[in-house]
């Protein structure tokens, strides 16, 4: 997994939490790493399962709504470190629909090693955008809140339902849109 | 204390991530780098690549263009070697045909020999033409500027045509002001187009009218001649029109062989008109008729390479002189125009007494001699000629719109001609009854025994005393014999050829001055006339027109008889 979303994890539970609680995870989950990311570099992603497990366990939050915050706050950050992905974008249903043809064939071309999920995409009518999402890794509640991070920024009222196709794995999930 | 701690902890991460992410920078680099250096030795190979693909493709060029080259140079020594054997033939079959006609053989037998001779023509015409497109394509096509009479041009391409336009009861109208004055041009060139244009429309009319028009104009700040070719033939279609000047392409495939040409004509015209920095376009209805245009420079717009050939050297002897009376002016300029062309000085009279008066005065070599004039008629002149002891002996040639031989003949014509003169009747009669004195000697130098056989037939005609040699030292050595008052020099020949017996001839003091005449069948380059420039005094060329007027250029350079002895 690519260290920024581990550099943008350790920023964001400093920033939310404490710097303190930062060290203590880091030190608890007892990383590979050492829990020394640089954005440029690619860890195994089972240090912020790790850090998740941890982070759950100092503040009593389930791991599956933290990576889903964690998710929102990860697109706020994409919006400001990637503006450009955004021009022309006016709408959650543009930006999403785009996300498998447009932002993945972009980031392999920086990162040819890089394992990313497929997220189909299908649009039954313009109100309803349904999104199916498969991974070797378990971030189903990622992606779910990245989505809803991605609701949020465009400040549109859309319901989300969600589906899991993976028997609590969180490998595989289907999201329903329903603008309202 | 411990917040202390956390931050240490925390720096401690910061910078194993920084050195962690340098390693992975120097990484990267040097994968850059080493990309670099690939694309680098990929790009030099392909820069190898791209030199030795060219250097094959300089050759392969080369060889397409030495290829092309002997691909010219055999088109051009075969167009000789085919034209060598239809000289023969058309050559032969005429003199036949002229001793049938002498003999009053069969007319079978006469008619056979005429088709011989117009298949064989028409055979020439063809090779010519493919000749000439070979020449231009491969860009060999050389022109020679000179200044020419525009309406003589016409004059001559008129005759030529006249009876194409016959053959389809045609009436062939020409529109061409007197004072339209000369141009400087390629005069072959212009004159093939013409007719190739004119030959068009004749074969493409029938029993209508073909007009030939001829203007001088300003045009774009420089003087031009336009010709206009105006037609009521068959026409042409828009499609039709759209490729007339394309090779290969005749407005109907089946009209090559309905109409007959290798469809070639426009084609060369055009490329022709191109080279003179002249252009042709045309227009057409179909059923209606076609109209052509051929503007062309006065004068060449740059001044061309080619330098002027040498004014002819003035005769050495006075011209013939021929008296033309005739009360009309057009007939007798036509006439004098005629004669001027043949070398002949001519003197006019408007009436029968200033023509006596004349006669007297000039003592003419010939007399041409109208019939029908207001006060005294030509019957009386003639009469009157031959009356007077000094004037007798002076051939009268008379010429009247009416056939009366007889009359002519009792009252001691020598000759008759009817209106309109036909040029070569007119030549011919001049050339039977002009002739010097003394039987001059000529020698001819040719490898061809055909056109040897030709030139003595033609010549021995006229009176000439002729010696053959079929090779330049074998001429040489003919010349040390007995020196002759002409020599008739073929180019191209085995063993010496013509260049190296004129730079012999000249050489030696006693040969020095016997004038040459070149006779070939080689298409002069711009070298070739250098060399030849001022040591020849004429250039035939040895096609059938060119040689039938072998006799009046011959009578250009042997233009009198010589003083008489007494």
């Amino acid at each position: 997994m690519k260290g920024v979303v581990f550099s943008e994890f350790i920023e964001m539970v400093e920033d939310k939490f404490s710097p303190e609680i930062a060290d203590r995870i880091i030190d608890q989950a007892d990383l590979p790493s050492g829990g020394a990311y640089t954005t440029v570099g690619t860890y195994d992603h089972a240090e912020i399962l790790s850090l998740v497990g941890c982070l759950s366990n100092e503040t009593s939050i389930t791991p599956g709504d933290l990576v889903q915050a964690f998710g929102s706050y990860l697109f706020s950050r994409f919006h400001t470190a990637h503006p450009s992905f955004f021009t022309g974008m006016n709408s959650a249903f543009d930006f999403l629909g785009k996300v498998e043809d447009y932002i993945h064939v972009e980031v392999r071309k920086l990162y040819p090693d890089a394992e990313l999920p497929s997220l189909e995409c299908e649009a039954p009518d313009t109100n309803q955008l349904r999104m199916t999402y498969r991974s070797k890794r378990p971030f189903a509640a990622l992606a779910e809140g990245l989505i809803r991070g991605c609701v949020a920024h465009f400040e549109e009222d859309i319901d989300i339902a969600v589906e899991d196709l993976s028997d609590g794995a969180g490998t595989a999930a289907r999201f329903v849109l329903i603008r309202n | 204390m411990n917040e202390l701690e956390i931050l240490r902890r925390r720096l401690e991460r910061e910078k194993k991530a920084r050195q962690a992410a340098e390693s992975i920078a120097e990484e990267k680099t040097r994968a850059i780098f080493e990309a670099n250096r690939g694309l680098q030795r990929l790009n030099e190979s392909l820069e190898e690549t791209v030199l030795q693909r060219t250097a094959e493709l300089i050759d392969a060029r080369d060889l397409a263009v030495e290829a092309n080259r002997a691909k010219s140079a055999f088109l051009a020594s075969m167009s000789h070697e085919l034209r060598t054997p239809l000289n023969a033939i058309i050559g032969y079959s005429e003199m036949l045909l002229e001793e049938a006609r002498e003999s009053e053989a069969q007319r079978q037998f006469r008619e056979d020999l005429g088709s011989i001779q117009s298949a064989g023509r028409h055979l020439l015409s063809l090779i010519n033409d493919i000749l000439d497109l070979s020449k231009i394509e491969a860009r060999k096509m050389e022109l020679f500027f000179e200044r020419f009479d525009i309406r003589g041009m016409i004059d001559e391409v008129v005759t030529t045509i006249a009876p194409l336009a016959e053959k389809n009861k045609n009436r062939l109208i020409v529109t061409c002001p007197d004072d339209i004055g000369t141009m400087k041009s390629d005069l072959t060139k212009v004159r093939q187009s013409l007719f190739n244009v004119l030959s068009n429309a004749c074969k493409f009319t029938a029993n209508g009218e073909i007009e030939l028009v001829a203007e001088r104009q300003r045009h774009d700040g420089a003087e031009s001649i336009l010709f206009t070719i105006r037609d009521t033939g068959i026409g042409m279609t828009e499609e039709q029109l759209a490729k007339v000047f394309d090779a290969f392409a005749q407005a109907d495939s089946s009209s090559t062989r309905h109409f007959g040409g290798t469809g070639l004509g426009l084609t060369i015209t055009r490329n022709f008109c191109q080279l003179l920095n002249g252009r042709i376009y045309a227009s057409s209805k179909q059923g209606e008729g076609s109209v052509f245009h051929i503007r062309l420079p006065a004068t060449p717009a740059q001044p061309s390479a080619v330098p002027e050939p040498a004014a002819d050297p003035a005769p050495a002897q006075a011209p013939r002189t021929v008296l033309v009376i005739d009360d009309d002016p057009a007939a007798r300029d036509l006439i004098c125009r005629n004669l001027a062309r043949q070398g002949v000085r001519a003197i006019t009279a408007d009436g029968g007494l200033d023509g006596l008066h004349a006669a007297r005065e000039q003592q003419p070599d010939a007399i041409l001699l109208d019939v029908l004039m207001p006060r005294m008629d030509g019957w009386s002149v003639l009469t009157a000629l031959k009356t007077e002891p000094a004037l007798a002996e002076i051939p009268v040639v008379m010429v009247s719109m009416l056939e009366d031989r007889e009359m002519a003949f009792s009252l001691g014509a020598t000759d008759y001609l009817t209106k309109p003169v036909d040029k070569e009747k007119l030549q011919a009669i001049l050339d039977r009854h002009c002739q010097p004195h003394t039987a001059r000697s000529v020698l001819i130098i040719d490898d061809e025994p055909a056109v040897r056989d030709r030139f003595r037939h033609i010549l021995s005609k006229q009176g000439w005393q002729v010696t053959t040699a079929d090779n330049g030292a074998a001429g040489l050595a003919a010349l040390a014999d007995a020196q002759p008052d002409l020599i008739l020099l073929d180019l191209i020949m085995p063993e010496m050829d013509g260049f190296e017996v004129i730079a012999q001839l000249r050489r030696d003091a006693r040969w020095r001055d016997v004038p040459v005449v070149v006779v070939t069948a080689k298409n002069l380059t711009v070298e070739d006339r250098l060399r030849l420039n001022g040591a020849v005094q004429k250039l035939v060329r040895k096609t059938d027109s060119g040689l039938s007027e072998l006799p009046a250029i011959l009578g250009d350079v042997f233009p009198a008889e010589e003083p008489a002895a007494d």
